[in-house]
């Protein structure tokens, strides 16, 4: 989870048990633990955060070979339909706006196609 | 397995009993195994005769209406359990939700980050895109303006302390009572007294939500009340909490002072 808000960190945590969480604050802090784990299974972003937003994290992922098969789940309160289609086209498998509902994220993740399959 | 089972089939070794528990080692326990199998699958076949009766079987031939009418009542009760697990499942998150505010506003006792975490409530939790939040200072003779999130409008902007004028707010601050609006003299959607000890410690004033949420829903309200009691406390045990912190550190300058001298 690439995500600036602390309660929200905590929010996936209890929300996503009893999956193993890595935890980045900005886009940088993101890329680096991808540096360090590249092998995650799915991705969850923000968009407004500092040092990097989270479009600009998502084009440097969707542009390293070994990274650009994991799928990215954009969850911000940039909620206009610009803003949806910016983060599609800039490779995110899915947009949610926050305020979000447990199973909102649940039936997401669950039509995910795996990192594997994925384009 | 049928009725005419014959004896030939039964093995007559001791070495080999049949399926069963009783072991053939003679003709005579044979014969007795066959009788015991005999009963058994006449048993069997009134059982069979018996669930065919309860299945809607009427003398051979199979009755559709029944089948169909137990297929409807089966599909009826998925649909009931499948609606049941989703409000279950609803629920869920709702009390994730409540659990993770009230985990992140006692999580700190530092009076700037429980701020900030009742500012990630209103517009990560809540939806709220424009808000201020006042809290009483700390002499208790008025509001301050700690917070504004978002480009509210100018009133707001130019002020440091709060000293009335917006009919919704002045009404919450004084009885403590959650006010929801716009009205004619607020242009407030909600105002959240913060209240620890039958004391009004300050409020959120949340003027817009986000352009995707038009209105507040129902799990709003459960957030808007949780804030109104535990974001108080949290705020009021930070505050406590820095000024013993603060004394403490002057009495240990004065300590070593003394101690120099």
């Amino acid at each position: 989870m690439v995500e600036d808000s602390k309660l929200i960190h905590k929010m996936y945590e209890v929300m996503l048990r009893p999956n193993t969480l890595l935890s980045a604050f900005n886009g940088r802090e993101g890329l680096d633990k991808l540096g360090q784990s590249p092998d995650v299974d799915l991705i969850i972003l923000d968009i407004n955060m500092p040092k990097m937003t989270g479009l600009e994290f998502l084009a440097q992922v969707k542009s390293n070979p070994a990274l650009a098969k994991i799928p990215v789940i954009i969850v911000s309160t940039d909620g206009k339909e610009e803003d949806v289609a910016r983060g599609l086209q800039g490779g995110a498998a899915a947009y949610l706006r926050k305020p979000f509902q447990r199973e909102d994220l649940l039936r997401i993740i669950n039509h995910i196609e795996p990192k594997q399959s994925a384009a | 397995m049928s009725q005419d089972t014959n004896i030939t089939d039964l093995p007559r070794s001791a070495d080999a009993p049949p399926d069963g528990d009783v072991p053939v080692r003679n003709e005579r326990d044979a014969m007795a195994t066959l009788r015991r199998a005999q009963q058994l699958v006449s048993d069997a076949h009134a059982a069979i005769e018996e669930a065919s009766r309860a299945f809607g079987r009427d003398g051979g031939a199979v009755s559709a209406s029944g089948v169909q009418a137990r297929l409807a009542a089966s599909e009826t009760e998925r649909q009931e359990l499948t609606g049941r697990l989703a409000e279950v499942e609803h629920q869920v998150g709702r009390l994730m939700t409540l659990y993770v505010a009230t985990y992140q506003l006692h999580s700190t006792l530092d009076p700037v980050e429980v701020q900030s975490t009742i500012a990630e409530i209103a517009l990560n939790l809540i939806g709220a895109e424009q808000f201020v939040l006042l809290l009483m200072d700390e002499e208790g003779k008025g509001y301050e303006v700690r917070l504004i999130q978002g480009g509210t409008d100018t009133r707001w902007q130019q002020t440091e302390r709060y000293t009335g004028g917006d009919s919704l707010v002045d009404a919450a601050l004084s009885d403590g009572g959650l006010r929801f609006g716009p009205s004619e003299e607020s242009p407030a959607l909600a105002v959240v007294p913060l209240r620890v000890q039958d004391v009004t410690v300050g409020a959120l004033v949340i003027l817009k939500l986000l352009d995707h949420k038009p209105a507040f829903v129902k799990e709003d309200h459960d957030l808007l009340d949780l804030l109104g009691a535990h974001a108080a406390s949290a705020v009021f045990a930070s505050r406590v909490y820095s000024k013993t912190a603060r004394k403490l550190r002057t009495l240990e300058s004065l300590i070593r002072l003394v101690n120099k001298g």
